[in-house]
């Protein structure tokens, strides 16, 4: 009954044993896929106990859909500190580096019960980026943010509640990147990078 | 308030600091770390049994980018169903036990979806331009491996190139040792005949 001699299934064993080329965008993507798994059950947690207050967001959130960032502000990159050097976490083949990376939160509008804060992020040469975050469970479809075709910057406006969040940036699906201009969360997901963004009372 | 405050900046503790999960029992601390929510050691997991599970998937599928969808909803489940994990099972069946179901799915799409190729009949895949003899012998072997059953590939695999006992093979197909053996044995047969009679062929 037993093969394991057999030369030529020893063979067909060694054939089929190499590990394939592990593409790190791929395997990135699993990490991003659990993280917005576990905010799905961290939110089903959540809307148990403050089920009360969801009918209310709703109003509150389409409100807020209709508020526009009032400013959108620039404040100098602040040069040296480990926050201006980006981790890249996971570096795809082929994907194009940002020529420069920075981002900055420019502004924040008040509306009722939510905040919106614009956030905006150096990477010209980038084809697509969003904002994924526990706001949008890590999704990367969520938030997508739009480049100004005269400086490249992306930029985008984030409806939030006031508190604490975690967020980062997500370039050409690829690159995870925590926001260099923001201080890093210790609880980074997955230890991908994360920054926090802290949002004051409206 | 219109500036974040700073918080203080934590720097993470690098990524070599965490158990090598090449040993037994550094896995296992791992999975325990994995399973009180530290998300570190769950990246770390992925990052051991990634490449593998990639391995069993593009066998059992033959295409990288069904495998690739396999595989990362295979560790989605795994993150899932980690609480219920229990210590005396060992991982690594547990794991491929969730593998092989999410493949088992994969596949089961895939037959729906190409319902017209014939039984038996394995699409030739283009090999670019390479065509020395250890790359032939390769792809000779991938058709053979594709033209079995799925569960008996599924046997193969777990036990001649993923070296699982059949005592964890039995907890990652659910089913018996004898079963599994009798899988094993039919799978090697066949490959045997197949790779013979193609090389045979060839010659000719």
């Amino acid at each position: 009954m037993h093969d394991e001699t057999d030369e030529t299934i020893i063979r067909i064993a060694a054939a089929l044993r190499p590990l394939p080329e592990v593409d790190p965008a791929q395997k990135a993507r699993v990490l991003v896929a659990v993280a917005a798994e576990r905010e799905r059950a961290r939110e089903r947690r959540r809307r148990v106990v403050q089920i009360w207050r969801v009918a209310g967001g709703a109003t509150l959130l389409a409100a807020a859909g209709l508020v526009v960032a009032v400013s959108l502000r620039l404040p100098p990159a602040r040069e040296g500190g480990k926050a201006s050097t980006p981790t890249v976490v996971a570096p795809a083949a082929g994907a194009r580096a940002p020529a420069t990376l920075g981002a900055t939160l420019a502004g924040e509008a008040r509306t009722a019960g939510f905040k919106t804060v614009q956030v905006v992020f150096r990477a010209p040469a980038a084809r697509r980026v969003s904002v994924v975050g526990d706001f949008n469970a890590w999704d990367t479809g969520s938030d997508a943010m739009s480049q100004d075709p005269v400086t490249g910057l992306w930029s985008h406006t984030l409806v939030v509640r006031p508190g604490r969040h975690v967020y980062a940036f997500v370039v050409d699906d690829s690159l995870w990147m925590r926001d260099p201009r923001s201080p890093a969360a210790p609880d980074a997901d997955f230890g991908r990078p994360g920054s926090v963004l802290l949002v004051g009372q409206p | 308030m219109s500036k974040p405050r700073p918080l203080q900046l934590v720097k993470p503790a690098p990524l070599s600091d965490a158990p090598d999960p090449g040993s037994g029992a550094a896995r296992s601390l791992l999975v325990k770390a994995a399973q009180r929510g530290d998300v570190r050691a769950f990246a770390e997991l992925v990052d051991a049994y990634y490449a593998r599970c990639l391995r069993f998937a593009m066998h059992m599928l033959a295409n990288r980018g069904d495998a690739e969808e396999a595989v990362q909803d295979t560790f989605v489940r795994v993150y899932r169903a980690l609480p219920g994990y229990e210590e005396r099972e060992s991982f690594e069946p547990w794991l491929f036990r969730i593998l092989a179901n999410r493949c088992r799915s994969a596949g089961a799409r895939e037959r729906r979806r190409s319902e017209f190729v014939e039984f038996g009949e394995v699409p030739e895949r283009v090999t670019g331009h390479r065509h020395d003899e250890t790359f032939a012998w390769r792809e000779e072997i991938s058709r053979a491996l594709l033209a079995l059953p799925a569960e008996q590939r599924e046997a193969f695999l777990m036990r001649h190139v993923e070296d699982l006992t059949y005592d964890d093979m039995a907890i990652a197909t659910g089913a018996g040792i004898s079963a599994l053996k009798m899988r094993v044995k039919r799978a090697c047969d066949a490959l045997k005949i197949r790779l013979t009679e193609d090389r045979g062929a060839r010659r000719d």
